[in-house]
């Protein structure tokens, strides 16, 4: 009894300690955040002697411009030292797989969480341990990701020391109130890692568990916040704010962390670390069942994947919508901004991740298709899926039509102009809206239909249920692509708005769908049971092709988001004089995307193989799919 | 269910034969025409169509015993799909949109034929068949792929490969993004919060809702509204400038964009690309209204870096009229096509 009191009361001191890690670096930042706004009158009266004022470019607030102004770089060993090379690229390469691995270990202990949580709130104790076990995996994994994360972010600031010191000295200098609020929220990123991953098994069962659920609430608290910090460094050389038009810092460091962009950027990069965690860990199950001997291991891996890919489209589902958001923003602070991403200089890359959006889609509703296949009973819906092959195929080809089209001189000659009768309407933004949610509610649809395919629904409405539930899709159907094309006969603005009831629709699929269907499948008569394991080796390839898509895509937006600032390290206060100051081709954007994701697979496939080496294996019922207790693989299903 | 599906088949034979006719040359390839302003829909449309016509004919088939092999089902769904993008689509579409499409048409097939395991292995049996060669026929297939593969890989190569002498392919931006403001005629104008002068309502104030509800009506014939014709010898306001907007565009940029806007003016084919069609979503429906003012005034002469590869001869309009007549014209763009500027509010 002692013992057990003792090990609540350090498991409560060991969380008591993370929240005291989380709250120092506010502390510690507290006397240097009193310059500025909210500075004693003493401290600004004497600033206001010795410094001139400044306006904010944003904000247009007064401020005394403490700060120096943003450096004129020339191009020279001074300001732009080098290898013999081009030191964009080396920076490029550095500043990626930083972002990879980063994105990755913020994503999986968010994976870890939802998971041991599903695992403590299940009541079937075989499955329960199966999800803890499942969450100590990954954050195993994690934790070697986690060093390598680190040693990848000490090489990106060395490169931008060694290659551009001006610039990052200059940076610097602006976030310098928070730049060790950012070191030590690393430390107490670190310690609350290896309190939660050496607490595992001291705090299993019962109460002590839950201090332990908490512990990765606290690690993702401290995890999401250090993103923050970095995307407000992005997001301030983009839309810088808080300086003047010199670049003088005007002391509020919260304007300067608080740009026209970081809060959408924020959301989406939550967002998108939470589909590419997804994708990376789906891969690594697809790889253990493609290498797995045994029907046990497969079963395992089988289950992986599908938990992962669930997660991770979970999160993919809302991500179109999060970066139209920020699109939105982007336009709304700098029109040529804008253009210049949609319309102009970057169109064509944009439609390359239309296409790569596209292909995370199909690849998820392939992998659905396949896994129904593993269900007995699942068949009267299977005969279905060409349909459905043929609805995601024309929102497809809408989604990736170019509004820039690539051609030669002779083809643009007898198509009688630049824009096309046809694809020239499918090219605009109106279309695009509906093709994108056309192949949203299409994957909601193979969800559905996953969800209840080995099932016959026994409540007293199950008819009714499954007439207003067709009623209901076609009705999505019909009201997104009838707005798609109301769209062309009304003003700019107004269309713009029509995205909001577009989304509405495809998102009341998903809310409304799947707690109906939940309820239509309660005691519901199984017909057969879920025969992990029993799934084609295609499925598996589609989960490997859904993470690589995830990890270009990443490298692909990355790029477009850095490319847009085009001549300016900082746009419209620091001008980049290097001679790298112009745009790729994107043939070479291309290459170098593809050859960053190739290293990081390489590398990330050494840390799995690294996880390998001590992994225990999960322990799987003997007779995991049986009626009765079959392993239920998501929340709802 | 059968009637259902006898009519599916009857309209796949119907569109199978009208497409064929068209492909060799037999039926002229406007019989059913594509309409102006409804082609995108239409296009989508006839592509159902002939979907619920393979289903028909899929289904009619099996009924009469004559199943048609899943492998030659997928084959045939992809060449059609391309076949009715290269003869039934016009203007031609570009090559590479063709690829992009024929690409994706081909991963839809794979998708379709691989969705369960049954399927699947009714898919490849004819290709495992080949491999397997069990029988005389198929070794000879063998045989023959093993020597005629290597020589289409080849002249694929080859074709790849050898220089040629066409013109490179041209990956145009056309709509630059435009500067933060613009100076004509002395004064600065700021791109994101100008506003025309001269789309006012009677009261002579700045009112887009007013002008855009006397604006053309969209869609085929495009009719002005009762009692908003600019050419009324009583109009006065908004309408008056309308008209002299009109005045203007007919004495000066009709000889390229055309008289009803489309880009096919008198000159317009001696340039290449043609003029930009106002008549298009994609152009000037897309855009502000300062937009086309800077674009207008500035000509393609003052194309910005990334407008590549710079190729327009518009004139920049600012050496010839004043910046009044040039808020005039670009408003009876708008007035005529029908579309609204693009607005932030």
């Amino acid at each position: 009894m002692g013992r057990v009191a003792g090990k609540k009361l350090l498991s409560i001191m060991a969380l008591v300690a993370m929240v005291g890690l989380l709250l120092l670096p506010i502390a510690v930042s507290l006397p240097s955040l009193a310059i500025g706004a909210d500075a004693p009158d003493a401290v600004k009266q004497e600033g206001e002697q010795k410094y001139e004022k400044g306006r904010d470019v944003y904000y247009k607030t007064e401020g005394l411009a403490i700060g120096a102004p943003a450096p004129k770089t020339v191009d020279g060993p001074k300001d732009y030292p080098r290898y013999n090379f081009e030191s964009r690229v080396l920076l490029w390469f550095a500043n990626q797989q930083h972002l990879y691995y980063g994105s990755f270990v913020l994503a999986v202990p968010i994976f870890c969480m939802v998971i041991e949580f599903m695992g403590v709130v299940t009541k079937d104790k075989a499955m329960a341990k199966r999800y803890d076990q499942l969450a100590y995996d990954f954050i195993k994994i994690s934790l070697t990701a986690y060093s390598l994360t680190a040693i990848l972010g000490g090489i990106l600031i060395f490169t931008f020391l060694t290659l551009y010191p001006a610039f990052f000295g200059y940076l610097s200098s602006i976030f310098r109130p928070v730049m060790h609020i950012y070191a030590l929220m690393f430390v107490a990123e670190s310690g609350t890692l290896y309190i939660y991953y050496y607490g595992w098994d001291k705090m299993r069962d019962g109460f002590l568990k839950w201090i332990h659920l908490s512990m990765s609430v606290i690690l993702n608290v401290i995890g999401t916040l250090l993103m923050f910090l970095a995307n407000s460094w992005i997001g301030f050389m983009m839309s810088p704010a808080g300086v003047d038009e010199q670049g003088r810092f005007l002391g509020n460091i919260w304007h300067v962390i608080h740009t026209a962009l970081w809060n959408p950027l924020n959301v989406h990069r939550i967002l998108g670390n939470m589909a590419f965690g997804g994708g990376v860990v789906a891969a690594y199950a697809a790889y253990k069942f493609l290498a797995s001997k045994t029907d046990e291991d497969r079963a395992h891996y089988d289950w992986m994947g599908y938990i992962a890919m669930a997660l991770g489209v979970a999160f993919l589902i809302p991500l179109p919508f999060a970066g139209y958001w920020l699109m939105r923003e982007v336009y709304a602070y700098r029109q040529q901004m804008g253009i210049t991403l949609m319309g102009g200089l970057l169109a064509w890359l944009f439609i390359i991740q239309a296409t790569m959006i596209g292909i995370l889609f199909l690849s998820t509703n392939y992998y659905l298709w396949q896994a129904l296949g593993r269900m007995r009973g699942a068949e009267k819906y299977q005969r279905y899926i060409k349909y459905l092959v043929f609805i995601l195929c024309c929102g497809y080809l809408v989604f990736i039509t170019p509004h820039t089209i690539v051609m030669t001189p002779a083809e643009l000659k007898a198509m009688g102009g630049q824009q096309h009768p046809v694809l020239g309407n499918y090219g605009v933004m109106s279309a695009k809206n509906g093709g994108i949610n056309v192949i949203i509610t299409t994957t909601i649809l193979s969800f559905v239909w996953y969800m209840r395919g080995n099932k016959v629904s026994t409540v007293s409405w199950s008819k009714f249920g499954n007439i207003f539930m067709g009623v209901f899709f076609a009705c999505a159907y019909v009201n997104i692509i009838w707005l798609a094309i109301y769209g062309y006969y009304i003003p700019a603005n107004v269309r713009v708005g029509l995205s909001v009831p577009q989304v509405a629709t495809t998102l009341s699929c998903l809310f409304f769908m799947f707690p109906l269907n939940s309820a239509m499948m309660k005691g519901a008569k199984q017909m057969g049971a879920i025969e992990w394991g029993k799934i084609s080796v295609r499925s598996q390839y589609a989960l490997i092709m859904l993470a690589t898509a995830f990890t270009w895509m990443m490298g692909l937006m990355g790029y477009i988001r850095s490319s847009v600032r085009l001549f300016w390290h900082v746009n419209e206060i620091m001008r980049d004089n290097s001679p790298w100051a112009y745009t790729h081709t994107v043939g070479f954007a291309a290459n170098m995307i593809s050859f960053n994701v190739l290293f990081f697979w390489v590398s990330i496939l050494f840390v799995f193989w690294l996880g390998s080496l001590g992994m225990k294996k999960a322990p799987v019922p003997a007779k995991a799919g049986v009626p009765g207790g079959a392993p239920q693989p998501a929340a709802g299903h | 269910m059968k009637a259902i599906m006898s009519l599916g088949a009857l309209i796949g034979v119907a569109g199978l034969l009208l497409l064929s006719g068209m492909i060799v040359g037999i039926v002229p390839s406007d019989t059913v025409r594509l309409i102006e302003g409804y082609m995108p829909v239409q296009v989508i449309a006839e592509l159902i169509l002939f979907v619920a016509g393979f289903t028909g004919i899929s289904y009619m088939m099996s009924a009469m015993g004559m199943t048609f092999p899943r492998f030659w089902q997928g084959i045939s769904c992809w060449a059609f799909v391309l076949l009715y993008l290269k003869f039934r689509v016009y203007p031609p579409i570009p090559f590479s949109v063709r690829a992009m499409y024929g690409t994706v048409s081909l991963v839809a097939v794979f998708m379709w034929v691989s969705a369960n395991e049954e399927d699947w292995q009714k898919f490849k049996q004819p290709i495992m068949n080949v491999l397997d060669a069990k029988t005389g026929g198929n070794r000879l297939l063998r045989y023959a792929y093993l020597i005629i593969l290597p020589i289409l890989i080849g002249g694929f190569s080859y074709n790849a490969m050898v220089p040629k002498s066409e013109e490179p392919i041209e990956l145009r931006t056309v709509h630059p993004a435009p500067p933060a403001s613009t100076k004509v005629h002395g004064k600065t104008y700021t791109l994101q919060t100008s506003q025309n002068p001269y789309r006012v309502n009677p009261e002579g104030k700045y009112d887009q809702e007013y002008s855009n509800a006397n604006i053309v009506e969209q869609g085929m014939g495009r009719l002005m509204k009762p009692n908003a014709n600019p050419w009324d010898k009583d109009a006065q306001g908004y309408l008056k400038y309308v008209r002299e907007g009109g005045e203007i565009f007919y004495q000066n940029c009709h000889f390229c964009h055309g008289d009803n806007l489309n880009g096919r003016g008198l000159h317009a084919f001696a340039f290449n690309p043609i003029p930009a069609n106002f008549t298009d979503p994609g152009t000037i429906a897309q855009l502000q209204e300062t937009f086309i003012f800077w674009r207008v005034s500035k000509g393609g002469i003052g194309l910005p870096n990334e407008g590549f590869p710079w190729a327009s001869v518009m004139p920049p309009w600012e050496q010839h009229l004043t910046v009044d007549e040039i808020w005039k014209v670009v408003m009876f763009e708008y007035w005529h096509t029908g579309y609204y500027p693009r607005t932030w509010d």
